[in-house]
């Protein structure tokens, strides 16, 4: 099909290339996303009152927001999250540095990987989520708990990136550099460590999830407060609205957060973009 | 250091080519005396003997498996020789140096750095990355064709224009002598003869030293001052022959007599080795 890229041309042009158009501009504006979310949505608000149609099961979409609502204003659900975004901080930037650490040890010592690999392997793939009942039989129902808890499940992931971007350095890379007579100091920060950065961001990816699943998991076994307390709490009462209040605000962190990854990963690492 | 023991069957010493080497090594740039590559069992380089005057352009080609970047990176310093001489200037190296500039055969862009990034980094690992630099450096991809692409990377490039950065790269830490491994292996035929004249109207500007290991005969013979021909088994100089064609050269000087009756002279010398190294890859 020919078509000119001119004004009245494109006004003439027939229906099937303005189908396409409307294609095209429907993805440039990711308007097919908006709208499979509000249909799901919508779908969601008729099933809860018309199908379902029992509050102590369903709750609909616009009482869950009303419950977010009355629930901030009160300033319980403030109070919930600066909890868990406590938990969730401290523990997620101790094992973020942890694991970088332990990562770039196992990397450049054979000695360091031989002595932590079987640890990390067999850590990584145990649900350690298991071990949160005794965290807090240990350290109480407190902040402490969460915290380890959280360390414990973000920790692998960061550290086995960690290792593995490092480990994959191009030898190519590498030798180039030395061509240049370059130190073992600059082969690492010109070659080794910018190599692995989007290996170590992804780490650090995964850990978000890992980490809000540690801080909610951990605050159901026992906790004074905090989202996962809510939610617990709604639960025991049959409170729905409450409950998926809690688990709204606990899926948008994981969003925000993930994007404002996206977005830092497309700062940090723009040649790993397509 | 080990016993050297000639090889049997090959001449050491005594002959035309060894005499005029030996000539030749108070005045070069670069000298390498009895060089001897091993690696375990296999026998890579045996005897290499070399004079290069200071601005001569050197082609070394042989069939796979000569040793001729086993000695580039010898030369280079990214490889130890088992015993032997390099001297440069009549300094005895070992190392890497900046009085070296290397072009590798995959370019080996940093593809997280832009061109000038790239371009920049042996400077940098130099820590004299100053504005000096930087403005040389600019000059330099100026001169290679890339101007206007300093802020790209490497994932936005075409191949030759990959190769381009590679070579700026290596210019720009202003090294005395140049070695090319293979730079335009890897690409089509035509960029390749554009890269070809490219290298020579860059060299003419400077007129560095340049060692440069080729597989192709035309290539060498287009581009040098003097063509080594490389035998296997072990990896040695099997001959050495000056091209006399007048510079500067242009593309069509591939189509005169004078320029084929070169690469048929060479291309006998390596035939038989080449065959053989063809039927062993096969086999």
């Amino acid at each position: 099909m020919t078509m000119a890229a001119t004004g009245i041309e494109e006004k003439t042009a027939p229906p099937r290339a303005a189908a396409r158009r409307v294609g095209a501009a429907l993805r440039r504006t990711h308007l097919a996303g908006l709208v499979s979310v509000a249909c799901g949505l919508a779908l969601w608000e008729v099933i809860s009152r018309f199908v379902v149609a029992n509050p102590l099961f369903l709750a609909a979409p616009s009482q869950i927001f009303a419950a977010v609502v009355s629930l901030a204003a009160s300033g319980e659900l403030g109070h919930h999250m600066a909890v868990s975004g406590l938990e969730f901080i401290i523990g997620y930037v101790i094992a973020s540095l942890i694991g970088i650490a332990l990562g770039l040890a196992m990397a450049s010592s054979v000695l360091a990987k031989q002595v932590t690999q079987p640890w990390v392997s067999g850590l990584y793939a145990t649900p350690t989520i298991a071990l949160a009942p005794l965290f807090i039989l240990w350290f109480g129902i407190g902040i402490a708990s969460k915290v380890l808890v959280v360390i414990t499940l973000v920790l692998f992931p960061v550290t086995i990136n960690t290792e593995a971007g490092l480990r994959t350095t191009s030898p190519r890379l590498v030798e180039m550099l030395r061509s240049f007579g370059a130190t073992p100091r600059q082969i690492f920060l010109k070659v080794s460590l910018p190599s692995a950065t989007p290996f170590i961001l992804a780490g650090l990816k995964l850990g978000i999830g890992r980490g809000l699943i540690a801080v909610v998991v951990a605050e159901l076994f026992g906790s004074r407060a905090g989202l996962g307390r809510l939610i617990s709490q709604s639960a025991d009462a049959f409170n729905m609205p409450e409950l998926f209040a809690g688990v709204v605000v606990l899926a948008a962190a994981g969003i925000a957060m993930t994007a404002g990854f996206g977005w830092l990963e497309s700062r940090l690492v723009p040649w790993t973009r397509d | 250091m080990i016993p050297k023991k000639p090889a049997p069957g090959l001449p050491r010493g005594g002959d035309r080519f060894s005499e005029k080497i030996m000539l030749k090594k108070d005045t070069a740039k670069l000298a390498v005396t009895a060089l001897d590559k091993r690696f375990d069992a296999l026998e890579a380089l045996r005897g290499i003997d070399l004079a290069v005057a200071p601005g001569e352009f050197i082609s070394l080609v042989g069939p796979s498996g000569c040793g001729k970047t086993t000695f580039l990176r010898i030369v280079a310093g990214l490889e130890q020789a088992t015993s032997g001489r390099v001297l440069i200037d009549g300094r005895l190296v070992s190392r890497p140096g900046h009085d070296r500039g290397f072009v590798f055969q995959n370019d080996s862009l940093l593809p997280w750095r832009t061109v000038l990034g790239n371009a920049m980094i042996g400077p940098e690992v130099a820590g004299s990355a100053g504005p000096a630099a930087r403005r040389r450096t600019l000059e330099l991809l100026k001169l290679v064709g890339l101007a206007g692409f300093e802020s790209y990377y490497p994932r936005q490039l075409s191949g030759g224009m990959r190769q381009r950065v590679n070579l700026a790269r290596a210019l720009a830490i202003d090294p005395d002598i140049l070695l090319m491994d293979e730079p335009f292996s890897a690409l089509d035929a035509q960029t390749r003869e554009i890269m070809q004249t490219e290298l020579l109207r860059i060299w003419e500007q400077g007129r560095k030293t340049v060692l440069f290991v080729t597989h192709q005969i035309d290539e060498a013979v287009f581009l040098s001052d003097r063509v080594l021909v490389f035998a296997r088994r072990p990896g040695r100089v099997q001959d050495s022959v000056d091209v006399t064609l007048a510079r500067p050269r242009e593309l069509d000087i591939k189509r005169t007599p004078e320029f084929v009756r070169y690469v048929d002279r060479i291309w006998r010398l390596i035939e038989d080795d080449v065959r053989a190294s063809v039927i062993e890859e096969h086999a």
